[in-house]
């Protein structure tokens, strides 16, 4: 590693400027991440290097030597994915220096993900740092900035509303599940119908605790199959009113002509649960669940526009969210650049 | 009389604003700002908080030699230090979410009460429980339960809210910082139970004397703190037999919580004569 003055540039291919059918172009997996790496470490001019590469978003960090530009950093990739330098240009942004730190704290952070706030990235962004660092492609300046960025994130996450609330509705019905229940260790959750949306409320149901498991489908065999891959009960369609009672969550995501579950069916079933709330997620249209199972106490019954609803008003919280997690980036940024100025690192 | 310089009502006072500061810092923070105060925080504040009462009941005790609770300021002060240093002791164990907030407000709306109703701290009081230790252990353990009702009261309250907003499909205010209705109805069980069994102890040692000095038997008071015990008694076992829903359940703890309040008063206003009596016959 030199230790003479750094530029510090980002190339950055991303959903915010790059449609999906190019972006394409530009995906790679862990063997072609190592295969980019290796020019960078061979190279005279390329003092560090850091690899950040998601589903939405390619980005290479990389310190170059001061009398060094963005050509020379781009060849790399245009070698790499036999394009020219021009066309990696069309779809490239490029930050350097202090704009660069600061779009280094605004993805970790999450303020330029497609889902603003999402927290996935900046486990991407660590896990990309600890690969670098791991095969000693960073050195002092990306550790500096790298380390200190986080120390900004945790920052942003914690006086800001930027990562509050859940936005997509598995997730919304997985936290109104634990306003409910509490901790959801032990409870159990019924899914009506074999869909998509039930399957991943599944799958949020079990991360967070939920242990047993039910699937009902129109036909038993149906449900046999399904439920063998979610490792659930198996019921047929016609038979959920005998069960319904054994479940704590039930969520309906069927296609149906006269709502499965009544009301009546709803009271004979929670005059079976020994007082414990039965929490009802309707997200079938036509509705699966008769709207007026609402009116009984201890039934909480939710439907798509319901949990929509308050997705929607978590997305914009936290986009009112955003202004402040950025002038945090802004200020943090300047004083981690200013930093490594005044060291002599970066020029 | 002073402990360490200062008044008891001084210290009282010093008490309530320090609750009072809890409660606004604790509502302020989720309402306006969106985040919950750490728990840590508000332990210490509720702690230093119920120090300072500790000191000013302390004061007061000195003028007697025994537990002050002699008029209805001295009751109802108790009371908010017994719901307190249940908060302190047990209430971590809980683990629920805002009630150190809902046990601060708690603690200043009586307290600001007993100290606004000049009243009611009769300076003129005969001491109600003479020299007679056990007959002391009685009010006190008896005072305590209030205070675990009074807590019973609060999270049945923090139910109530809860459903309410689950219910309503609210989930702003203070929504996401309160606990889950279940394991607050968990604790709403509890919390009743141990009220009950803390005064049943209390009317154990209670009885234990009046059936010594039978003359000295009140039968008001009697007969209300009988009807409390058996109130709550009731309460906890419709609850556990399912026969009442969570949702009635919280209601009727705070209706009964009210209720036992008031009896408290109508009790302490037939004092005097009767422990007067107390005192005579220990003589």
């Amino acid at each position: 590693m030199s230790s003479s003055k750094s530029r510090f540039l980002i190339i950055s291919i991303n959903h915010e400027n790059v449609p999906l059918e190019q972006r394409e172009r530009y995906a790679i997996d862990d063997d072609q991440v190592e295969a980019i790496y290796q020019p960078c470490d061979d190279s005279e001019f390329v003092t560090e290097s850091l690899i950040l590469n998601t589903c939405n978003r390619f980005e290479l960090y990389i310190c170059l030597n001061s009398d060094k530009n963005e050509e020379d950093a781009l060849e790399i990739l245009a070698k790499f994915y036999e394009l020219n330098i021009a066309e990696i240009k069309e779809h490239a942004r490029l930050f350097e220096g202090l704009d660069a730190v600061s779009h280094l704290i605004e993805v970790s952070a999450g303020l330029r993900s497609q889902i603003i706030g999402e927290v996935e990235i900046y486990g991407q962004v660590k896990n990309a740092y600890a690969y670098s660092y791991k095969r000693k492609s960073v050195g002092t300046v990306l550790n500096r900035i790298f380390q200190k960025g986080f120390q900004a994130v945790k920052l942003i996450r914690n006086s800001t509303q930027i990562g509050e609330g859940q936005v997509n509705i598995s997730n919304v019905a997985v936290n109104l599940s634990t306003k409910i229940f509490g901790n959801l260790k032990g409870t159990s959750a019924l899914i009506l119908g074999t869909g998509e949306i039930g399957e991943k409320t599944a799958k949020a149901l079990k991360s967070r605790g939920a242990t047993h498991f039910g699937v009902a489908s129109r036909t038993l065999s149906r449900a046999e199959e399904v439920a063998g891959e979610w490792g659930a009960v198996p019921i047929a369609m016609d038979q959920i009113n005998e069960y319904l009672d054994k479940y704590d969550i039930v969520l309906a995501s069927t296609i149906v002509e006269e709502p499965l579950i009544t009301k009546k069916i709803a009271q004979k079933a929670l005059s079976k649960r020994k007082g414990r709330p039965l929490f009802l997620i309707d997200l079938g249209m036509p509705r699966n669940i008769d709207q007026s199972c609402e009116d009984l106490d201890n039934v909480f019954l939710y439907n798509l526009d319901d949990l929509a609803a308050i997705a929607e008003e978590n997305q914009t919280q936290r986009q009112r969210a955003v202004a402040d997690s950025k002038a945090i980036a802004n200020q943090k940024s300047e004083a981690i650049w200013a930093n490594l100025v005044t060291r002599g690192q970066v020029q | 009389m002073t402990f360490l310089g200062l008044e008891d009502l001084q210290w009282i006072r010093l008490a309530t604003i320090v609750f009072a500061g809890t409660f606004f810092l604790g509502t302020y923070s989720a309402l306006k700002l969106r985040r919950k105060t750490g728990r840590p925080y508000i332990l210490s504040l509720v702690v230093f908080g119920w120090a300072l009462q500790t000191f000013g009941l302390y004061a007061r005790g000195l003028e007697y030699g025994g537990c002050p609770l002699a008029n209805k300021f001295e009751l109802v002060q108790f009371m908010v230090w017994s719901a307190i240093a249940l908060y302190i002791f047990i209430g971590p164990a809980f683990r629920v979410s805002l009630l150190g907030v809902f046990t601060s407000a708690f603690a200043t709306i009586f307290s600001i009460l007993s100290l606004s109703v000049t009243s009611w701290d009769n300076l003129n009081r005969t001491p109600i429980f003479g020299d007679n230790p056990w007959i002391e252990m009685h009010a006190a353990t008896a005072l305590f339960s209030y205070g675990v009702f009074g807590i019973l009261a609060l999270t049945s309250a923090m139910y109530l809210i809860q459903s309410r907003n689950l219910k309503k499909k609210k989930i702003g205010g203070l929504f996401p910082y309160l606990p889950s209705i279940v394991e607050l109805s968990n604790i709403n069980m509890r919390l009743a139970w141990m009220g009950f069994a803390i005064l049943s102890v209390s009317l154990g040692i209670g009885s234990f004397y009046w059936a010594k000095n039978l003359d000295s038997v009140d039968f008001v008071k009697l007969s209300a703190t009988v009807i409390v015990w058996l109130a709550y008694g009731i309460l906890a076992i419709l609850r556990a037999s399912q026969t009442l829903t969570s949702k009635r359940y919280s209601w009727s703890s705070i209706i009964l919580f009210a209720l036992a309040l008031l009896s408290l008063g109508a009790v302490q206003d037939k004092e005097p004569k009767t422990l007067s009596t107390i005192v005579e016959l220990d003589r």
